[in-house]
């Protein structure tokens, strides 16, 4: 027992101290309807780091300065791109942002000589190996942000659950949607150092999910959200320790396992699950 | 009574060794015998320059009295956050519990120009050193005298491990320096360049990369100039460790009538061959004389 605290406790900590906030933000995102934008800004973020690798930037704050510029870029995109237009969706663009940071980052690391394991860590993630100083510097900035949300949460929630009535009171919507891409980009960025893309993801969507199956109001989602994201987190690095897997990995999965729990879980009770009507 | 138990018990204490990769793994076992136990991070199979970190790692580390490493950073792309990760002040650099294989080794190909420009090199040379089976006897000599600091209670039993494995190899080295003879001068093309000690030692020119740098994959352009080559030097034989891209391999043997041989610097890689160095080191050299002498 005492053996597995000593051993996960940098990456327990990582998995409890960070995701909260993921799973605020994916709150917003499930009710914005673009889900792929995380996915799509964390590749964007692992994009920004293939450059700076190729550069050999990659060193200490260097790197994270490349991946986060790249990021308010994708955030400045995606701030232009929810359009009005009923013909092209902007999960489309979103989509197609994803697949050519993907590809493009692929290009850049043929150059360079560790860029398939480059690219493979960006997609998994170290958690096991995560330190002291990365989670606790990410963790400052994630309460930064955090404190930023709180204070303007009227703003933030009537700007993703009701931009109509938004745009209708005179808010500037483009400039509170770009705060809010660039707040999420940071959040993103920092993780997806930390975890990869797809645990960022998982973490930003899945337990969102979950509790959007579960409950109706904001405040018990979002508590739903937390317990979902927690024990899964303690869950998963059990079983990484326990079975030896690779640690992100782990995490998805048990992830994954939760929704389709939740998801049995709903049907059983007989609970019409729906998102919130626009 | 209970002195006595403990006396036993602690008669039977095995050094707790963990190695990188399973070529220094397998000479600690040849060295140490039933004295130690050895645990090897890389599986054989997998790339040694990038080693994915799971938690029975961190476990095993923390338990080590000794760790093995290359001393030539091979690993060094991954051992570093594993050494802190594992909280085991005997194993961190420096100590007396961080061995670097390396010792007494001599290095080729250190490069006098570091620039990332040039691919993945290593700047302490090329680090596969184990390739040269008198190198295994340098590792195996060091090594006994590493467990024997670390365990002297056991010391005569580790150099006289040592001294036999060495005077086996010895004598393989005479079979296999025979084998390989008739093609002294001869080039083999390898996918990455991981095979120049084992190439200085049996006469053989393996200068011919599919990769155009290290570590950076094969490109059209660069292939098609490796297959002229080939043609042109009638080249036979061409290198491919199990984690490097055997349909590459394969396109460039189709273009010239080479034939691929699967080799693998660690013991253990390959199903039917034994996991110790001599058998492996048999291997390759018998797989390499036979498409070597086909015509």
């Amino acid at each position: 027992m005492f053996d597995i605290i000593q051993f996960m406790l940098w990456p327990l900590a990582a998995c409890l101290l960070l995701p909260p906030i993921l799973v605020y933000l994916g709150l917003h995102i499930i009710r914005r309807e673009i889900i792929f934008v995380d996915l799509a800004l964390a590749q964007v973020a692992a994009l920004g780091t293939c450059v700076a690798i190729l550069l050999e930037q990659h060193a200490g704050w260097h790197g994270y300065a490349w991946s986060l510029g790249f990021t308010l870029v994708g955030a400045a995109l995606f701030t232009l791109t929810r359009t009005k237009h009923s013909e092209v969706p902007q999960e489309a663009l979103i989509g197609i942002v994803y697949v050519v940071a993907a590809a493009f980052g692929i290009l850049l690391l043929n150059r360079s000589a560790e860029g398939s394991e480059e690219l493979k860590r960006t997609l998994v993630g170290d958690v096991l190996l995560v330190n002291q100083t990365s989670v606790l510097r990410t963790f400052v900035i994630y309460v930064g942000i955090g404190a930023i949300h709180f204070l303007l949460r009227r703003k933030f929630i009537r700007l993703s659950f009701h931009p109509h009535e938004a745009a209708a009171e005179g808010m500037n919507v483009r400039l509170w949607d770009f705060i809010f891409y660039c707040l999420f980009g940071v959040v993103v960025t920092s993780f997806v150092q930390i975890g990869g893309v797809l645990l960022t993801f998982s973490y930003l969507i899945v337990p969102a999910v979950c509790a959007t199956f579960l409950a109706k109001r904001l405040v018990v989602r979002l508590i739903l959200g937390w317990i979902v994201a927690t024990a899964s987190s303690v869950f998963a690095l059990y079983l990484s320790y326990r079975l030896d897997l690779p640690t992100g990995a782990a995490v998805v999965c048990v992830l994954g396992a939760a929704l389709l729990l939740v998801t049995i879980g709903a049907r059983l009770r007989g609970r019409n699950a729906t998102l919130p009507s626009p | 009574m209970f002195v006595a138990f403990a006396g036993a018990v602690a008669m039977q204490a095995k050094l707790n060794i963990v190695a990188t990769t399973s070529d220094l793994g397998a000479v600690a076992r040849e060295v140490g015998g039933d004295e130690v136990k050895v645990t090897v991070l890389a599986r054989p199979t997998e790339d040694p320059h990038f080693v994915d970190a799971k938690p029975s790692f961190l476990v095993q580390m923390s338990r080590a009295d000794l760790l093995i490493e290359g001393g030539a950073e091979l690993e060094s792309a991954w051992l570093g956050p594993l050494v802190d990760g594992s909280r085991n002040p005997k194993i961190q650099k420096g100590a007396p519990g961080h061995f670097a294989a390396n010792v007494d080794v001599r290095i080729l190909e250190v490069p006098s120009v570091l620039d990332r420009s040039q691919g993945d090199i290593h700047a302490g040379g090329n680090p596969h050193y184990l390739t040269d089976p008198a190198n295994a006897q340098i590792v195996a000599r060091n090594l006994a005298a590493k467990f024997c600091a670390l365990d002297p209670r056991a010391c005569e039993k580790f150099k006289r491990n040592a001294a036999a494995f060495n005077a086996r190899l010895e004598t393989k080295l005479k079979e296999w320096e025979q084998a390989l003879a008739p093609f002294k001068g001869e080039h083999v093309v390898a996918y990455h360049n991981s095979w120049p000690y084992f190439a200085k030692k049996f006469g053989l020119e393996i200068d011919i990369f599919l990769e155009p740098k290290p570590g950076i994959p094969p490109s059209p352009a660069h292939l098609a100039g490796v297959i002229e080559v080939m043609k042109k030097e009638k080249v036979r034989a061409i290198f491919c460790e199990p984690f490097l891209n055997h349909k590459t391999a394969e396109k460039v043997a189709e273009e010239t009538g080479a034939t691929v041989l699967e080799v693998s610097q660690f013991p253990g890689a390959f199903k039917g061959v034994k996991a110790d160095y001599i058998s492996l080191m048999d291997y390759i050299v018998s797989s390499l004389a036979k498409a070597l002498g086909k015509q």
